[in-house]
């Protein structure tokens, strides 16, 4: 419990950091929030453009795929906004030995590396996101009401997908030295998250929902909320999430032995 | 007109992009699969699924043959060489090209250009093995993959012109991915642009991003004839034009404020 509170304390200055930092650079808050504004009007406009010639796509209507954009964007923007940017400096935590001084500090040094770095003015974009979901609930389908609690639960699941695959694709710059091609790798993947896993072949569905499951960030929420899931696909939330949790604790352990401190 | 620094430009450029062997294929592979894969994923979802029969005169055939085809262009197009004169201009290094005899904005966009022509080559006989299969023509991939080399240097010529920016904001950044973003839906990289509905259509073809991927795709599938094709080569040109005038003004006005002192 103490260690938990410390965390949280910890936590907290990180927060002030960023944002008395946020505060400084104050024309970052109208770019970024133009720049997501932009990236949520080309994708609504793709699927805009897509039920012009369709009525439905894989049994969604049209409201119920901005529904699942909403939750989509929201998750997106939780992630940009507490972990993003962490990534964007990973590779030189490895490249110019920046770990070391985290190493020594009297934190586990994924934490640090982790929350360094924050994009207070996406919060913005959580809003957007949620403005978008909450105004396409009604004619998507969904009840609303308590069950919009049930949406902070999905968010969760879907940040803490993105973390997981994040940083599975960030953690072989301990062997590779240059992430950078990697990182282009996630991004590329990242598009198949845009879109409802319904509409995905079902090789590919099994691809994004289990070994690249893209899938948890966005669409199964969404359809976790319109439709609920059934008993299996929770089972498989809770397998994939945990092999991935063991599988980046056990990269890690091993990148650390293989780090070699280059600024020493 | 000086050649030597211009092939040691481009000559660079590829041995700076090819440096790392495995990061530029992961690069080149992804930066081609992904998008096809959204592409026909969702002529999966139209027509298999949806049992859709045809979408804008097109079956699930010819949309997966434009996906294909489309591979070959989306590899041309665009490069961050044009983030790369906006951070120039940003941090001050700038200023260790002014003194150099070549032009800054053409030295980056040949270094830019040498890995795109190295793409673009394997692109060519990849077209034309897909051409034998197909029955694609080998001189139209020739001439696809010209207009795609033009859309490069009109992508290049308003990136460049909106890197100006930078003399003026430091986030310029910002506009250049604005751009990327408006280009991917409109240049035909996600989708064919007949897809948009009638009413629609004007919007893309008011911009000259459709000769980037959708319009070397037509004249590779044969949808356009050679008139047309020609008709797009001058389109293209008139595009060239353009962009050279925005760039001499852009940076015509950008470079007289510009400090030297760094972002």
């Amino acid at each position: 419990m103490r260690s938990l509170r410390y965390f949280l304390d910890i936590y907290r200055v990180q927060i002030k950091n960023n944002w008395v930092r946020e505060a400084v650079y104050r024309s970052n808050f109208l770019t970024s929030v133009t720049v997501d504004m932009i990236w949520m009007v080309v994708e609504m406009s793709l699927f805009t453009i897509i039920y012009a010639n369709v009525p439905t796509l894989a049994g969604w209507t049209r409201p119920q795929v901005y529904f699942f954009l909403g939750i989509f964007f929201t998750s997106d923007a939780l992630f940009t906004t507490f972990f993003q940017r962490n990534f964007w400096t990973f590779s030189d935590l490895v490249n110019k030995g920046d770990l070391d001084i985290l190493l020594t500090k009297p934190v586990h040094p994924l934490f640090l590396a982790l929350t360094r770095w924050m994009n207070i003015t996406s919060c913005f974009n959580i809003i957007l996101g949620i403005s978008i979901a909450i105004h396409f609930a009604p004619t998507a389908g969904f009840e609303g009401g308590i069950r919009w609690f049930l949406a902070f639960f999905w968010l969760g699941i879907g940040l803490i997908s993105a973390l997981l695959i994040r940083f599975a694709f960030s953690i072989w710059v301990f062997w590779t030295e240059r992430s950078w091609a990697i990182s282009k790798l996630y991004y590329q993947f990242f598009s198949f998250a845009s879109k409802p896993d319904v509409i995905y072949p079902p090789w590919i569905r099994y691809l994004i929902l289990t070994i690249i499951p893209f899938a948890f960030i966005g669409s199964i929420p969404a359809r976790a909320l319109l439709y609920g899931l059934k008993l299996w696909e929770y089972r498989l939330i809770a397998i994939v999430l945990f092999s991935f949790l063991l599988l980046n604790t056990f990269l890690w352990k091993k990148a650390l032995n293989r780090y070699q401190s280059a600024s020493s | 007109m000086k050649l030597g620094w211009r092939i040691a430009a481009l000559h660079n450029g590829l041995r700076d992009a090819t440096a790392y062997p495995i990061e530029f294929i992961i690069e080149f592979l992804s930066a081609a699969i992904a998008p096809a894969a959204i592409q026909w994923v969702l002529w999966y979802a139209m027509f298999k699924i949806g049992g859709a029969q045809t979408i804008a005169g097109m079956d699930y055939h010819s949309m997966i043959h434009y996906t294909l085809v489309s591979i070959l262009f989306t590899q041309i197009r665009g490069g961050d060489h044009d983030f790369e004169l906006a951070e120039m201009i940003r941090s001050g290094q700038l200023s260790n090209y002014l003194l150099r005899p070549v032009g800054v904005v053409e030295f980056v966009y040949l270094r830019g250009l040498g890995p795109k022509l190295f793409i673009s080559s394997f692109c060519i006989l990849l077209g034309i093995v897909i051409g034998f299969v197909s029955g694609m023509s080998p001189l139209r991939i020739l001439g696809s993959m010209l207009l795609a080399l033009i859309g490069n240097s009109i992508h290049y010529q308003i990136s460049a012109s909106l890197s100006a920016v930078s003399f003026l904001w430091e986030e310029a950044y910002s506009v250049l991915m604005v751009k990327n973003m408006l280009v991917s839906l409109l240049s035909g990289e996600l989708i064919p642009l007949n897809l948009f509905p009638a009413s629609y259509q004007w919007i893309w073809k008011s911009t000259p991003f459709y000769l980037y991927v959708f319009g070397p795709a037509q004249y590779a599938l044969g949808h356009w004839s050679d008139a047309q094709f020609f008709q797009q080569v001058l389109i293209g040109g008139f595009w060239l034009l353009i962009g050279w005038g925005l760039i001499r003004i852009s940076w015509g006005l950008g470079i007289r404020r510009y400090l030297s002192l760094g972002g």
